[in-house]
């Protein structure tokens, strides 16, 4: 057995030199990218050589990513939505009063009942001693049935208020005609502002400037129309523009001066909501003196009640319907369950022949792991595109804000992803421990 | 072992090296100790191999023939670590293989054997250059490394013209010298081919013997498993195996 260590003379020669191979790799690392790099090239070939099966295996996913991701979007436009406007006040808005906005229990409700009534004095006080408070107004609200002439519109809100910059608190603006002046507030006269609903209901959808300088009746009592205010749409179906203003002199003469009212407070910017909180508290805590342990005998509340509450309602519903969509993205798991067993049978051979070079268990693996989160992640992209389609479409109908993000893009790929890897572990397990010998031996 | 080796039968007596009985030899490439190999078939073990035990130096053409059912197949495996020994000590290059776990059999399968077989089992999908190229990817090599090392393997079986083919546009020789090249191209301690021949007409059966040979004669160790004897008949040695035991070792040139 002569080896003789002339190889280069003869240019076919081809023998174990060892010594040519100047790394023989002795540890090998667990995460190898030429190998994940050929799991990769193997599982595109694969995808690229049974299109069918392919596209049947992207259609689970991309509807079960299309549905999330048009639910997500959906639900992100309706929550904007509700947020614009409910904040129409803005956030630089907080309000004192007897009883709170929204009463959350029975206690709260005996509680609250309790306390003083907040009058137009403590608004005054307010106003004169809170530096940070920028606008401080006074309203009282009353629901009523507004006629005019044979038309009656029902369930109006009532809204006396001082002084005029109530207005602007209340982020409404005149359309047509004016307001009234500060004098004419002041006088008690029997004047009105109305919303838009008042057209549609007592003026058979009037042009504005026909209602302006008529005369309704509330109660009874007559007044005139001095103008009419901007739409600000309707919210879960209740219209925001049921509404008539009146001064808070003239609902005081109407409704008499006794009914407690809601002081509004108003700072420049949101940063000032705290300053201007702590005075108010520091004033109010004074005039009713009085506060328990329990009680401070009035309510500060800022617009955000609102926002809670609405999240708070809405959060479970949206949870399900999350859910009930992602529902279909399991359905999509098991299609690539599926397809990657049958893939795995049909490779056996393949495996086979992988194991005998040198391939180990994670090697396989990792191929076929490799193979179903490409499957799912092009689904994911394609359903992320197709969800943002459907959402679109809903939005546009309905009339909400389409709201496209990159986090919720990410997320659908990302979602798919790991569905590829829970989906394609089993199949890809079973690869794994194919025995060599037998597997060499399928067909 | 000692339990085992009274157990010999008077055949396998004469060929034990009786110095090395209870050790391996460190000297020989491949060195078996008394190797069993049992399955479980229902309730009933069936022993493919009893106690088989026999060296390979380096740089030996060896045939492995027996008829079909004689335990040829179980060895081939066994020496390939495709499979381990249920009983008996199996040293490759100085590294005892019999103990090895799934991942390390692999690596050696990756490292010190050549796998050449009947049907070729190349890829169907890839050319000839990535099926070449494939030992290389499971070993570790990087990306420039590979194409050299894998294009100079394809030279060795006189394919640089066909690297870009795909399997089934080669024929069958050119095919098996596919997989002679893959099975040589991480360099390993043994090329190991079962039925090397067996999927191939006659002319160019003798062409790739001629290579096997032409291999041996620079340096490489080489096992072919066969059952026929024209083809076992090239080698140098020949060990016939009948019922599980060595019948016949023999050095024929």
């Amino acid at each position: 057995m002569e080896r003789s260590g002339e190889h280069d003379s003869q240019p076919r020669r081809y023998t174990f030199a060892r010594a040519v191979l100047p790394e023989r790799i002795t540890s090998l690392p667990w995460f190898r990218l030429a190998a994940i790099w050929e799991a990769f090239r193997v599982a595109t070939a694969s995808l690229r050589a049974n299109k069918l099966r392919t596209a049947l295996t992207l259609m689970g996913i991309v509807v079960g990513v299309t549905a999330v991701i048009a639910v997500v979007t959906i639900i992100k436009g309706l929550d904007q939505t509700v947020a614009q406007t409910f904040s129409s006040q803005g956030s630089t808005v907080f309000t004192i009063s007897k009883n709170p906005q929204i009463i959350k229990s029975r206690e709260e409700f005996i509680k609250s009942n309790r306390r003083k009534d907040v009058t137009h004095e403590d608004a005054e006080v307010i106003a004169r001693l809170c530096t940070a408070c920028w606008r401080v107004g006074i309203a009282a609200n009353a629901i009523e049935t507004v006629k005019y002439a044979d038309q009656k519109a029902e369930n109006v809100r009532i809204r006396g208020i001082e002084p005029i910059t109530m207005f602007d608190i209340d982020g409404v603006t005149i359309n047509v005609g004016r307001i009234w002046t500060d004098s004419e507030g002041a006088s008690g006269r029997d004047i009105c502002v109305i919303g838009t609903d008042m057209l549609k209901n007592l003026f058979n959808d009037a042009p504005a400037d026909r209602a302006v300088g008529q005369e309704i009746r509330i109660n009874g009592r007559p007044y005139l129309v001095l103008g009419v205010l901007e739409p600000l749409g309707s919210i879960f179906g209740f219209s925001r523009d049921n509404v008539v203003y009146i001064p808070y002199s003239t609902y005081q003469k109407a409704y008499g001066g006794r009914r407690s009212l809601i002081v509004f407070i108003q700072v420049p910017s949101a940063e000032q909501i705290e300053t201007a909180e702590d005075q108010v508290r520091t004033v109010m805590r004074n005039r009713r003196g009085h506060a328990t342990d329990d009680d401070e005998g009035f309510a500060l509340e800022t617009q955000d009640v609102f926002l809670n509450l609405y999240g708070s309602a809405t959060s479970n519903i949206y949870i399900v319907t999350i859910g009930v969509a992602a529902i279909s993205l399991v359905v999509g798991g098991i299609v690539v369950m599926n397809i990657m067993l049958v893939s795995v049978t049909e490779r056996t051979k393949e495996i086979g022949i992988r194991k005998a070079i040198g391939a180990r268990r994670k090697d396989i693996l990792t191929q076929f792991l490799i193979e179903a989160v490409t499957v799912t992640a092009i689904g994911g992209a394609i359903g992320v595109g197709t969800g943002f389609g459907l959402a679109y479409v809903i939005s546009a109908l309905i009339g909400f804000p389409l709201l496209v993000s990159v986090a919720s893009a990410v997320l659908g790929v990302g979602v798919s992803s790991v569905v590829g890897i829970v989906s394609g572990l089993w199949p890809a397990w079973r690869a794994a421990k194919l025995d060599p010998i037998e597997a060499l031996r399928a067909e | 072992m000692s339990d085992a080796t009274l157990t010999l039968t008077p055949l396998e007596t004469a060929i034990q090296p009786r110095a090395e009985v209870d050790g391996h030899d460190p000297s020989m490439l491949i060195s078996m100790r008394n190797i069993w190999k049992t399955y479980q078939m229902g309730t009933e073990s069936v022993h493919a191999l009893h106690g088989v035990s026999f060296d390979i130096p380096r740089g030996e053409y060896i045939a492995i023939i027996g008829p079909s059912g004689s335990g040829k197949s179980t060895l081939m495996n066994l020496i390939g670590c495709l499979d381990t020994p249920s009983q008996g000590e199996y040293w490759l290059n100085g590294k005892n293989v019999s103990e090895m776990d799934d991942d390390e059999l692999a690596r050696i399968r990756n490292q010190e054997v050549g796998f050449v077989f009947q049907t070729f089992n190349l890829l169907a999908r890839a050319t000839a250059l990535h099926n070449v190229e494939l030992p290389l990817i499971y070993g570790g090599v990087g990306s420039s490394q590979r194409h050299e090392m894998a294009k100079k393997a394809l030279h060795a079986v006189d394919l640089t013209e066909r690297m870009m083919h795909k399997p089934n546009e080669l024929s069958g020789g050119q095919r098996q010298r596919v997989a002679i090249a893959r099975a040589l191209v991480n360099h390993p301690s043994i090329l190991l081919a079962d039925e090397p021949t067996g999927a191939l007409d006659s002319h160019t059966s003798m062409e790739i013997m001629d290579l096997f040979e032409r291999l041996h004669s620079e340096g490489n160790t080489i096992i072919v498993v066969t059952h026929e004897h024209d083809i076992a008949a090239r080698a140098h040695r020949v060990i016939s195996i009948r019922d599980g035991l060595i019948e016949k070792d023999e050095r024929i040139r």
